[in-house]
């Protein structure tokens, strides 16, 4: 069968395969990003934390032609970001929005200056292959075989994440921690948890997982380097995660919707359907708007998100 | 972690005597300008429950904040068990057994019972709740409470939550237990609970301090009382001075000690006005209203309040008294029925128009929706008149009458704070209350709705409290006092209604007062003889 001399089913293919590679940095990042907010820390300095982690990521990357190398690279980026928000808003106890702004706005101008002063500016790609691996029977399934399992390494673990972040959540100490510590850090403390070093945890893996996603999409996926290329990417997996009511599974099923509307959105243009593909890229927006009027509401922030905490000053 | 729920470690022989668990020597602690602590000494001996007595803002929390390590004192050292302790944070205070419940709770509501208990317990990185569990079930039946572990907190009764405290601290085993004023959200019935499991506590050698602005609380439990005032130790009572006296004796010697030689505003000048009752202000004509859950909460219930009247409303917590204060203020919608206020109707109207109306309300729950804690004592003294005159013009804020605005209030409610400027939660819970009632009545509210206006205050700043309502009354007004402390009630009121599962299921008129009957209507809803009112 097939739509204006596109055979559907490899229309199918493509748009489920796309749709989960536009997934998994949102997921990932938001994955992170569940343990900041968990623990009281509104991290709007995730932005800058993935574009840090794209930029690092790549610089590693291009440098040592090593795919894991450009992942650890993506990683410090983030976390470099993660700590210094950390640093400001639990430590000095700066307002936590202004520090998220402060750092996205920081991530974007420092990575840009470093690409012009190291690369000129130019788009050059690092020489790195993620290697992929076909699981057998499963891959020849149509459509979802090829989509699902025929695809790098690194995409499976980061889908495998999400059961292990539901489990550190859950069901560890550390999990149980975050969470009490932005509900009621003054309860937290009284109980013996330290408040202080959870948060600090919680920001630095909110920090790893976005530097891992950044560096994702710009090592794994695209194998470049562009100027502000998280283009809001970063945002979309605050809002993924807050309507995911902090929920991994919920997260990652978010992530996904995301992602289809995205490919979704592509598509349509490559099939050329008579929408103007202005409209067609707002689509995931529009959706998550959406969502969010649906779901206002009915998601309970932590009480104390974005309320700093100091022992004795009740 | 304590293998047996209930046993402290070590066990003791006989549990008494031997030498004291606890030594606060010299303790100080200053915040800006005011000294909450000034060289307080305080000896705790195991299997003993020493109540600390003192009024609002004396240094009490102070004292037991710096044992639970909330605080750094100043000056001074603790010794725990004759040697010197390093109590830097609430973990090295947990670690060395002592246990703190605190003035305000600190259970976190969205997690379950057992994750509240397990929290801060270091067991390794995986949780284990099924060992805990099984810990817990035996301490929950132990502590009569028919919940489940996984229960969520914010689902329990204050009165379940306040047992949960407890158990959370025994659960890691603890030789000192403190109480910062326990009892003061509790119902009676819950009251005898929890002496009952503190006496029990103390067989079994565990230090217990106690916290609390009953009198007669205090002497039915404790074994030596230590008196606070202004930051000093004043005084102690221990156990031979305390089995020497006859209880009116201590009494007086504890009000004294309390007050020092500064005139003492009890007496009962609180006592009801004779006058006779004037013209309606409050009408509610069958009002029903559903509570938080969706539950009916108030059923069907009329009332008249007249001017010149104090109108209490007794009743065991939960039958409605709550709901019933928030639909006349306008902060809860009436399913059906209606509300008039001085003949004109309001009914769910909201807050701003029964307000201007000149309905005056004081919550129970003075931090929440009462304040903005955030904010200054004089921001908050003007919070709901900050639209009007003289405290904004146009748009700008004048900063210099709020200021002194609430400096009058500061000054005639006698609130403790270091300033108009401080952050309101850095005061004393009782100075917090203070502030709020100033607040209302300074808006001269024709009917004035009080919830437990008196919970968290020191007997003389209670008294205080009492007679300022019944000045409104004898000024014209009308005063609706939602309470559960029967004898406050007794006192002040002209009329007395007690409310059962949401419905007013008796009035009595001043006169015909008679505890026996009002404590079985609380209770069971009926008067022992079977006829409903
Ligand atoms: N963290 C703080 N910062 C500033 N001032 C404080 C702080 N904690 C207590 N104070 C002040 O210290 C004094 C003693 O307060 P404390 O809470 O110990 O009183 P209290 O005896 O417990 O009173 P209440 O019976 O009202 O609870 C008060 O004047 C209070 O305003
Ligand atoms: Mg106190």
């Amino acid at each position: 069968m097939t739509l204006n001399g596109i055979d559907v089913t490899d229309f199918l293919t493509a748009m489920l395969a796309t749709g989960l590679l536009r997934a998994v940095p949102l997921a990932i990042a938001s994955l992170g990003d569940v343990f900041a907010q968990k623990a009281g820390l509104l991290n709007l300095g995730i932005e800058g934390m993935m574009l840090s982690g794209c930029f690092f990521g790549f610089h590693a990357a291009y440098k040592t032609e090593s795919v894991v190398l450009g992942m650890l690279g993506g990683i410090a980026g983030g976390l470099a970001m993660a700590l210094l928000f950390g640093f400001l808003t639990i430590h000095l106890r700066v307002d936590q929005v202004l520090v998220g702004l402060a750092i996205t706005i920081f991530a974007a101008g420092l990575t840009g200056y470093l690409f012009r002063d190291w690369y000129g500016g130019q788009n050059v790609a690092a020489n790195v292959r993620a290697r992929s691996i076909e699981i057998p029977l499963l891959s020849d399934i149509p459509i979802i075989g090829p989509a699902i399992f025929h695809r790098q390494i690194i995409f499976y673990i980061c889908w495998a994440l999400v059961p292990v972040f539901a489990w550190l959540l859950y069901r560890t100490r550390f999990g149980l921690n975050v969470r009490a510590v932005g509900e009621s850090p003054f309860a937290a403390d009284a109980a013996g948890v330290n408040v202080i070093r959870t948060r600090y945890l919680a920001i630095g893996l909110a920090g790893v997982m976005a530097g891992f996603a950044g560096a994702f999409l710009a090592v794994a996926d695209l194998r470049i380097f562009t100027i502000g290329m998280t283009v809001g990417q970063g945002f979309i997996a605050l809002a993924i995660t807050m309507l995911g009511g902090w929920n991994p599974w919920r997260i990652a099923a978010g992530a996904i919707l995301f992602g289809m509307l995205n490919a979704l959105g592509d598509s349509l243009q490559i099939v050329g359907v008579g929408i103007r593909t202005e409209f067609i890229g707002m689509l995931p927006y529009i959706g998550i708007m959406l969502a969010l009027v649906v779901l206002a509401g009915k998601t309970q922030l932590p009480a104390s998100l974005g309320v700093p905490y100091a022992r004795g000053q009740r | 972690m304590a293998n047996d729920a209930l046993t402290p470690r070590p066990p003791l022989p006989d549990g008494r005597g031997g030498e004291p668990r606890v030594e606060m020597l010299g303790i100080s602690k200053r915040f800006g300008p005011v000294l909450a602590n000034d060289n307080v000494d305080l000896t705790l001996w195991p299997g003993e429950i020493h109540a600390v007595l003192g009024e609002n803002g004396a240094g009490k929390t102070t004292l037991m904040n710096v044992l639970s390590g909330m605080y750094q004192p100043d000056d001074g050292q603790i010794l725990l068990d004759g040697q010197p302790a390093v109590i830097k944070t609430p973990i090295d205070a947990l670690e060395q057994g002592i246990g703190t419940v605190y003035q305000h709770f600190t259970l976190v509501p969205n997690l379950s019972v057992i994750e509240n208990v397990v929290l801060g317990t270091k067991t390794g990185f995986r949780l284990d709740l099924g060992n805990a569990e099984r810990q817990l079930q035996t301490m929950l039946a132990d502590f009569a409470l028919n919940t489940t572990p996984q229960t969520e907190v914010r689902h329990l009764s204050i009165g379940q939550r306040q047992r949960i405290e407890i158990i959370k601290v025994l659960f890691r085993g603890t030789r000192v237990l403190l109480l910062d004023e326990p009892t003061s959200v509790l119902t009676p019935v819950e009251v005898e609970g929890l002496f009952a499991i503190l006496r029990r506590l103390r067989e079994q050698g565990v230090a217990v301090v106690i916290i609390t602005h009953k009198l007669d609380e205090a002497l039915d439990l404790s074994d030596r009382i230590t008196v606070l005032r202004q930051g000093r130790k004043v005084g102690v009572l221990d156990p031979e001075t305390l089995a020497a006296s006859d209880r009116e004796t201590s009494r007086l010697r504890i009000v004294e000690l309390m007050f020092g030689g500064r005139p003492s505003s009890e007496g009962s000048d609180v006592a009801s006005g004779s006058a006779a009752p004037g013209e309606t202000l409050l009408t509610l004509s069958a009002i029903s209203a559903d509570g938080d859950r969706g539950a009916p909460a108030v059923k069907n219930l009329s009332l008249d309040l007249h001017r010149g009247e104090v109108f209490g409303i007794a009743g065991v917590d939960g039958n409605g008294q709550k709901e019933l204060g928030e639909v006349i203020a306008g902060q809860r919608r009436s399913t059906s029925g209606s509300l008039a206020i001085d003949g004109r109707t309001l009914t769910n109207q909201g807050v701003s128009a029964i307000s201007r109306a000149g309905i005056g309300y004081v919550t129970d729950d003075r931090l929440g929706e009462g304040s903005v804690p955030g904010q200054s004592v004089a921001e908050n003294a003007v919070l709901k008149t900050i639209g009007l005159a003289p405290f904004s013009r146009k748009f700008w804020l004048n900063r210099k009458a709020i200021e002194r605005h609430a400096e009058a209030l500061i000054e005639q409610f006698d609130v403790r704070t270091p300033s108009a400027s401080t952050q309101l939660t850095l005061l004393s819970g009782g100075n917090i209350q203070k502030l709020l009632l100033a607040r209302e009545l300074a808006m001269k509210p024709k009917v004035l709705v009080c919830n437990k206006p008196t919970y968290g205050l020191d007997i003389r700043t209670a008294q205080f409290v009492l007679k300022t309502l019944r000045e409104q009354a004898n000024d014209g007004n009308a005063v609706l006092l939602i309470s559960s402390e029967l004898d406050e009630l007794l006192d002040v009121s002209d009329r007395l209604g007690v409310m059962y599962n949401g419905e007013l299921v008796a009035i009595f008129e001043r006169g015909e007062f008679d505890v026996e009957t009002i404590g079985q209507l609380m209770l069971t809803g009926r008067r022992a003889t079977g006829v409903a009112a």
